[in-house]
């Protein structure tokens, strides 16, 4: 630990002495730093900046001269010292590289550039052209001094840590009074299905909060686009609704698609009693009278729940013969072929049509019928095996029985011989 | 004219019927052990018969290997029943043959004039134990896949030659498909060659020379001792047990049927609680006891010397054994044989319930 702290030290002096050298700003900032607030302080977690590491330096966003000592020549004298960046200014700061592709291309090749335009068009953007300094410009995400890299795990925008930046604001109620917006999207969040899928299970192809909403270009998204959005990975399930009688119904009456079973900020994960309309099926939020509705409903659900039932059945015949030493792998391929069927249904239930789910149900069905056909034989076969091996054990042991009186007939027979043989001695 | 008559013309059949019948078998506290030998040779039988049908099916290499198995247990009409038999009659037999070894080597079976006896019968059981190795592999399942693994690295540990034997064995560097092929090639052709040379002689021997009576009963005049016939007597009492032992191998294909496992993947790592064969444990969990050096000499090196200095000492018990020629019973030979059976029962049983 001792080793570890001391070389820290050493290439922290060596790398300040040479940042130093070539820039007087460090210098005084080094000195004034201590009597700043934590997030305003100049040179914590500096070392970390990626601008730095590329060879930027202060003067690059801050203007002014860092090659002389004379604090009037470095700054108030100079024609190009900003000195502290204000909010509103800082988009075209930082856009004046970022969003200059031949500049960037320098750096990486495949940048993207549209950042500011973007940041412009967010609700972000919008409410900071209006004046409000309250809402979220470039450092509030990105962090001030010690920029990281976004795919950096210590970045504050890494998928990991985002929602907890957004939140810094957003669950912020005081904060976010002013703006009359919820506050307990994090809350929501935290316990979604996407929430757990990133935070607890590390899954980064998980959502986040720039994935539903965008990130430079944040906006809560319309209710047109809401399908769209959820589409970009639940493709399939966007598809099929697109193209149901439902979506233009939606659409009309301006219900969120996905969002009107599914909820937002808190998706779970959906179950099977979404349809169960006896026991918290989803459509009842809209459709309390019952009929087509509900008849459409049922269909689907005991399609699904009679498909799971039959594919658990075959599961267990398939597990019992196995157990029984029934050499039956090959079976659990129609298995795999009926959970397919299973996860395609569900699917499918987002056309909302009868015959579309039946069809898939149906192949599901076949599957798993094919299975238990395949294990019940198997079983019945090993049934089989036992009886023969009643019957073949049975005639061993008839054979067997009669070599052992054959044997003692034998024995009998040497008895006697040999005591003629005793007498005849005698 | 009979066919016995016809043949006896060509061949003087009637010499060798009349040898067997007149061949005689001791009758003592000790004749049951006898019969171990021929349920040996009665399981060895089974496994030529059942391995012969399991040819007609099973596919040598790494692609078809597990697959053809799988079809013979699941399509071919019994398959099963052949392999289940072929794998417990496997066992069987080096149990058996085992036991008849320590039979032997209690009643001091091998010594003056049956030296040979003794070590045709011992290369037969080394040979056993390389059908039961080769075999192991051949459905090609992971837990025999990294069985083989950890047993050719061991054949690999020999001085001087370890190398050599390692490639010669695994065809390569690893186990891959071509050492199932030369497996398959050492199980099916070289393997029973060999045996039916070797177990020739070693019936032969027996033939000739009869049965060993133990020592002391040799001190009781021969008028004295009892005797039975081979044929009828001895043959049925044989027969007897053969048709015991063929229930309890099909009582246990039923009831006890040998997994087929998952197919090896060559790339995957090993799975955990990795075992040889039980006929091996002893060896393994003897190797697994030693440390990484003794003295100069590294672990693996050291019990694989142990193990082959072991085997050629028990190889040359009869040479040995001076005492056994004079006909007198030796308390060390005594302690070393039960002290062997009880060292081979622990560190087997070890092996299974750690």
């Amino acid at each position: 630990m001792k080793v570890k702290i001391i070389l820290s030290l050493f290439f922290t002096t060596v790398l300040f002495a040479d940042i130093s050298d070539e820039n007087t700003c460090f210098d005084c900032h080094q000195l004034m730093d201590e009597d700043l607030e934590q997030n305003e302080k100049v040179f914590e977690n500096i070392l970390e900046d990626i601008h730095l590491q590329v060879g930027l330096s202060c003067t690059d966003c801050h203007g002014g001269n860092s090659k002389t000592d004379d604090e009037d020549e470095a700054m108030w004298d100079d024609p190009t010292f900003r000195g502290k960046i204000s909010k509103i200014d800082q988009p075209e700061i930082c856009g004046s590289c970022h969003s200059d592709p031949q500049y960037m291309r320098q750096f990486i090749s495949s940048v993207k550039t549209d950042q500011v335009s973007q940041y412009w068009t967010s609700q972000h953007g919008k409410d900071l052209k209006k004046g409000v300094e309250k809402v979220a410009a470039c450092t509030d995400c990105h962090g001030l001094h010690g920029i990281i890299k976004a795919n950096d795990p210590r970045s504050k925008v890494y998928p990991l840590n985002l929602p907890t930046t957004c939140s810094s604001c957003h669950s912020d109620l005081e904060y976010m009074e002013s703006f009359g917006i919820p506050t307990d999207q994090y809350y929501l969040y935290r316990s979604s299905i996407h929430g757990t899928s990133l935070l607890d299970e590390q899954h980064l192809s998980a959502p986040a909060c720039n994935d539903c909403h965008g990130n430079h270009g944040a906006l809560p998204p319309d209710v047109v686009h809401i399908g769209d959005i959820c589409g970009s990975c639940h493709v399939n399930n966007n598809a099929l609704f697109q193209k149901s009688h439902l979506n233009e119904i939606f659409l009309t009456r301006g219900i969120g698609q996905c969002e009107a079973c599914h909820g937002n900020h808190g998706v779970k994960s959906p179950t099977d009693e979404y349809l169960n309309w006896e026991h918290g099926a989803v459509c009842v939020q809209c459709h309390q009278t019952g009929g087509l509705p509900k008849d459409l409903a049922d269909y689907f659900y005991h399609s699904i729940d009679s498909l799971k039932g039959r594919i658990k059945l075959a599961q267990d015949l398939l597990h019992e013969a196995e157990q029984k030493g029934m050499e039956v792998s090959d079976l659990y391929f129609s298995v795999e072929e009926s959970q397919k069927m299973l996860i395609q249904s569900r699917t499918n239930i987002h056309s909302f049509n009868k015959e579309f789910i039946s069809k898939t149900a149906e192949a599901g069905f076949k599957s798993a019928d094919q299975a238990i056909e395949g294990a019940s034989a198997a079983l019945f076969e090993f049934n089989d095996r036992r009886k023969w091996l009643f019957l073949s054990s049975l005639i061993i042991t008839i054979l067997a029985t009669t070599v052992y009186f054959k044997i003692r007939d034998l024995d009998r027979r040497d008895l006697r011989k040999n005591k003629t043989k005793g007498e005849e001695d005698d | 004219m009979s066919l016995w008559n016809w043949i006896n013309e060509r061949v003087d059949i009637k010499s060798a019927k009349n040898f067997a019948f007149k061949k005689k078998v001791p009758v003592f506290y000790g004749s049951i052990w006898y019969y171990l030998g021929g349920v040996s040779l009665f399981l060895f039988i089974i496994q030529v018969m059942t391995g012969i049908l399991l040819i007609l099916y099973y596919q040598p290499g790494s692609a078809t290997a597990f697959e053809s198995v799988k079809f013979i247990v699941s399509k071919v009409s019994y398959g099963w029943l052949i392999r289940e038999v072929h794998a417990w009659s496997a066992n069987l037999f080096v149990l058996f043959a085992f036991l008849h070894m320590f039979t032997v080597f209690f009643s001091k079976a091998y010594r003056k004039p049956r030296e040979m006896t003794w070590y045709s019968g011992m290369i037969l059981l080394v040979l056993a134990l390389a059908f039961g190795f080769s075999g192991y592999l051949l459905p090609w399942n992971e837990l025999a896949f990294f069985a083989t693994k950890v047993g050719s690295d061991i054949a690999g540990a020999f001085p001087v030659v370890g190398d050599f034997l390692l490639r010669l064995l695994r065809a390569g560097d690893e186990v891959t498909g071509a050492t199932l092929t030369r497996f398959y090639g050492i199980h099916i052709a070289l393997l029973p060659a060999i045996f039916t040379m070797i177990l020739g002689l070693h019936l032969a021997l027996v033939q000739i020379q009869g049965m060993s009576i133990p020592p002391e009963l040799e001190r009781i005049p021969e008028k004295h001792r009892r005797y039975m016939p081979f044929f009828p007597d001895f043959a049925i009492r044989d027969a007897l047990l053969w048709l015991i032992v063929l229930n309890i191998i099909a009582l246990l294909a039923v009831f006890f049927p040998w997994e087929l496992g998952t197919k090896a993947d060559p790339l995957a790592s090993a799975p955990a609680g990795i075992k040889p064969e039980w006929y091996f444990m002893f060896m393994f969990e003897t190797l697994k006891l030693i440390p990484s050096h003794v003295m100069f000499i590294e672990g693996e090196l050291f019990g694989v010397l142990l193990f082959t200095f072991g085997a050629i000492f028990w190889f040359l018990v009869p040479l040995l054994d001076r005492k056994a020629h004079r006909g007198e019973r030796s308390r060390f030979w005594k302690v070393v044989g039960v002290v062997l059976i009880l060292y081979m029962i622990m560190m087997t049983l070890w092996g299974y319930i750690q």
